[in-house]
């Protein structure tokens, strides 16, 4: 290789490494940094990291806590929710012939398509009727209903990959097909499961819209809704909102980056994340 | 499958006939039903209540109390100048986001496609931006954005220039929601393209190579049709988020400033909680979810033509 394309590939990826880093480290030094520094002398472009207590003490002035917590209720529910279903509709899409497999697989697609914004006024409604407006299971139900497919696409194409023998030698042993999925597939299947699991709790992590629209109780709100009654308001510091707002993708980021070759795998069987 | 016992059933004509209507017949139907169902009450009647609303006058202050009206709602829509432009931004944006996202998502593919020092490391940096959560990336961006104290600002003044309202401004607002969404799309792209780009067979580019092929001519005849399918695909999905994409746009501007990032969706919400007007916040939906479809289809158009092509 010559001298000259090397070195624009060297100062692309620089400049790429700059473009898709940045804002996190961006992140991470704005917390790191006084209110006199961000708004009058300037901000420093390294990271000032004997600023951590008084960060933390900040820190403290936020419910963060209290608000991870309602986010970690809400991804667990949709986990579970999705990851429930979600094996019952792979399996069946997997293994069995029937009618309407076709329709049903085009239906799991479109829910990719739709807007959450779409249905978001006919839930509200529903839920208003049935007392989850202003619950965290609400806000499970209404996210369960964009990442239960994915996870069917998901496992689906894992059972696909299973030979059939093996649920043969189980079905000889005289186990039920829910036994047979349960004991047999789905400990096979594990990697993919985790992936999916991975997928749904983060959907449910990251969610916006419908929490912001059927919350109306600020000690229900998780930490995206929390996070982001912080925009346009001057009271909390800065350097308090960016740490929370790092602290809040730094499980999403890890996690991400442990699953991303799965999810490379599962996109050819549907959208996964938005 | 289960041999042992449709073996057992096909000696007894009688019970056979039965079990057709029973166990086996039932069973992917067990399965398959909760999911279903779940979707049914929870996506779907939601959609086509949502779908009935936009033929109705109905206020959010009294949701019980809506009137059929036909297609009142689409001719408010299509007289009214709010709609052209909101449907002008959207297809804008959507076109943009496919085509920066997809571009530089490529690039990055190919520049990390071959090995170099602390490729792992880079590849995890430039995965950041699809990570991170929208509303932590909101956060930063409005940061980043900030009029007197943002870093870009910063720097734009340090050069002598006049500092830019990046999000305050209507020519500004949108190139600049659009540079936010193309950090977050063109890793995604980035991630699927390169899967794409490493199952390219080594035999067959090695066999071009023999055959004195020059790199530019490997990459046309051989790299660009194999990953062909792969980049129609991610520009399909990038294409549908654009159009269905919420959050970051809302948190950036609030669709503003004078509805210059006012998309289809964003204007859906606005209509629906601020002029509580459901019947035209479904109007405005429904074009949006009929935009997404028309992509969805006219991809699915394509594919089965290629699929025709290549068995001929």
């Amino acid at each position: 290789m010559t001298m000259i394309p090397r070195l624009l590939h060297v100062a692309l990826v620089v400049v790429l490494v700059i473009f898709g880093g940045f804002p996190v480290y961006w992140m991470a030094s704005t917390a790191l940094s006084t209110n006199a520094e961000l708004y009058n002398t300037g901000q420093s472009a390294g990271l000032q990291l004997q600023n951590l207590p008084s960060l933390l003490s900040e820190l403290s002035k936020v419910p963060l806590l209290r608000w991870l917590t309602n986010t970690s209720i809400v991804a667990l529910g949709t986990t579970v929710l999705s990851l429930t279903l979600g094996a019952l509709a792979g399996y069946a899409l997997s293994r069995f012939r029937f009618r309407g497999k076709g329709i049903i697989g085009f239906l799991l697609f479109m829910t990719q398509v739709v807007p959450e914004a779409l249905i978001l006024v006919p839930l509200y409604a529903m839920f208003i009727s049935l007392g989850l407006l202003n619950s965290l299971w609400g806000l499970v139900l209404a996210n369960v209903g964009f990442s239960l497919p994915v996870a069917a696409f998901i496992i689906k194409g894992a059972i696909d990959a299973v030979p059939y023998e093996i649920e043969e030698a189980a079905a000889v042993d005289n186990c039920p097909r829910f036994g047979v999925l349960t004991m047999v597939i789905l400990p096979i299947i594990a990697p993919s499961l985790a992936a999916a699991a991975i997928i749904a709790f983060f959907a449910g992590w990251n969610e916006y819209l419908f929490a912001a629209t059927f919350l109306m109780d600020n000690t229900m709100w998780p930490a995206s809704v929390g996070l982001a009654s912080f925009i346009g308001q001057y009271e909390t510091p800065l350097s308090a909102v960016m740490g929370a707002a790092l602290i809040f993708s730094l499980p999403a980021v890890v996690f991400f980056l442990i699953i991303q070759r799965k999810i490379v795998a599962g996109i050819t069987s549907g959208a996964v994340k938005g | 499958m289960t041999d042992i016992s449709t073996g057992a059933a096909r000696s007894l004509p009688q019970r056979a006939r039965k079990s057709r209507f029973s166990a086996k017949a039932v069973l992917p139907y067990i399965f398959i039903l909760p999911p279903v169902m779940y979707l049914a009450v929870f996506m779907f009647w939601p959609l086509a209540r949502q779908i009935y609303l936009s033929f109705t006058k109905t206020r959010l202050i009294n949701p019980s109390r809506s009137q059929f009206i036909g297609l009142d709602n689409y001719d408010r829509l299509l007289a009214s100048p709010d709609f052209y432009s909101a449907l002008h931004i959207t297809v804008v944006y959507s076109v943009m986001a496919v085509v920066l996202g997809v571009a530089l998502g490529t690039i990055a593919a190919l520049a990390l496609n071959r090995p170099f020092p602390g490729r792992t490391i880079v590849r995890a940096v430039l995965l950041f931006g699809w990570a991170v959560p929208n509303v932590a990336a909101s956060l930063v961006w409005l940061w980043i954005f900030n009029e007197r104290s943002g870093v870009l600002n910063r720097i734009v003044t340090g050069l002598g220039l006049d500092s830019v309202p990046w999000l305050t401004t209507t020519h500004m607002a949108l190139p600049s929601v659009l540079l936010v969404t193309v950090w977050q799309v063109a890793p995604f792209v980035m991630l699927v393209m390169l899967a794409a780009l490493q199952s390219v067979p080594e035999e067959v580019r090695e066999a071009a190579r023999i055959d004195n092929a020059d790199k530019l001519n490997i990459f046309r005849a051989v790299t660009l049709p194999h990953v062909m399918p792969t980049l129609q695909l991610v520009s399909l999905l990038v294409a549908v988020w654009s159009i269905r994409r919420f959050d970051i746009i809302y948190l950036l501007t609030g669709g503003g400033p004078i509805g210059s990032t006012s998309t289809l969706i964003v204007k859906l919400r606005q209509t629906a909680f601020e002029n509580h007007d459901l019947g035209l916040a479904s109007a405005y939906g429904v074009i949006g979810l009929i935009l997404a479809l028309s992509v969805a289809t006219i991809h699915a158009l394509f594919n089965r033509h290629r699929a025709k092509r290549s068995m001929q």
